[in-house]
């Protein structure tokens, strides 16, 4: 019984943790720190690139639409320039042959 | 009292002079019956975006970004018909009517009766400057109507003669401006 009393003292008494256990937890919480850091640092990368490649492609979308809107509005303008040149010039020649023929 | 309602009555009315030119709604219809339609609306934002793809280094396109620079909108209906009778006068009264208007002026009224070819030019002034441009051609099978609303010199049209496919407008030494009046 004494021995085992013995026995149980000795396993409750305070003991000195060695001088490289405080260096050992901490390099461990840091480590720890240190994956987690490391995976928002690239979580918030990827959401960057992302951004900005979504805002590019908006912008490229949007002159593209511009672009053929514009090419649309210039094609119809030379229509419509034509349509009124045209129609001059057919007056003009009819006044012209009138003319000619007093 | 009097001049005062006089004076309410001209501020008034006074846009409705200025106002543009407002294409006959039955004039949509005709589109059904022709065989060719050429149906171009251009309001100012649309003249401004054509603008801005309109090259300063090519000549053509310089040309054309030049004459487009004063305008405010250009509107053209044309309608070719496979046989006569398809469109009726009172289908261009209405435009025929706005164009009666004190702001307008008739400048050259051409009617073949050989062709039954019968156009009318018009302009508009505004403080003593061009201020729009109506064409309204009517033949048997083909009628055409052109409105230019602003800033338009006539000279800068005729120069696009020979580009784009439009056909050239050769200079008159009789009538002079490109502004011929003669009715046939």
């Amino acid at each position: 019984m004494e021995d085992f009393e013995q026995l149980l003292k000795s396993a409750l008494d305070r003991k000195e943790p060695s001088a490289s256990f405080e260096a050992k937890v901490f390099a461990a919480v840091a480590a720890r720190r240190s994956g987690r850091s490391i995976f928002w640092r690239w979580a918030a990368e990827v959401a960057a690139v992302i951004v900005i490649a979504g805002g590019f492609w908006v912008r490229h979308e949007g002159e593209v639409r511009e672009r053929a809107a514009g090419e649309s509005a210039k094609a119809r303008l030379q229509l419509a320039l034509k349509v009124t040149v045209t129609q001059l010039a057919r007056i003009q020649k009819t006044v012209r042959t009138s003319t000619e023929q007093e | 009292m009097s001049i005062k309602i006089a004076l309410i009555m001209c501020i008034a009315l006074a846009p409705l002079g200025a106002q543009e030119l407002k294409m006959p709604p039955n004039l949509d219809r005709l589109a059904a019956k022709a065989s060719e339609v050429v149906d171009v609306t251009l309001d100012a934002n649309l003249l401004q975006l054509a603008g801005r793809f309109l090259s300063d280094k090519d000549a053509d396109d310089a040309k054309v970004k030049k004459l487009v620079a004063g305008l405010k909108g250009i509107y053209v209906k044309s309608f070719e018909f496979e046989k006569a009778g398809e469109y009726q006068d009172s289908d261009v009264e209405p435009l025929r009517a706005q164009l009666r208007s004190p702001a307008w002026s008739r400048i050259v009224g051409v009617r073949s009766q050989k062709s039954g070819q019968n156009s009318e030019v018009y302009i508009k002034t505004e403080n003593g400057k061009i201020g729009g441009l109506a064409i309204v051609s009517t033949e048997p099978k083909e009628l055409t109507i052109v409105s230019i609303e602003g800033s338009i010199d006539p000279d800068q049209l005729s120069e696009l003669g020979g580009h784009f496919g439009i056909p050239k407008i050769e200079p008159d030494s009789q009538h002079k401006n490109g502004k011929p009046s003669k009715d046939e």
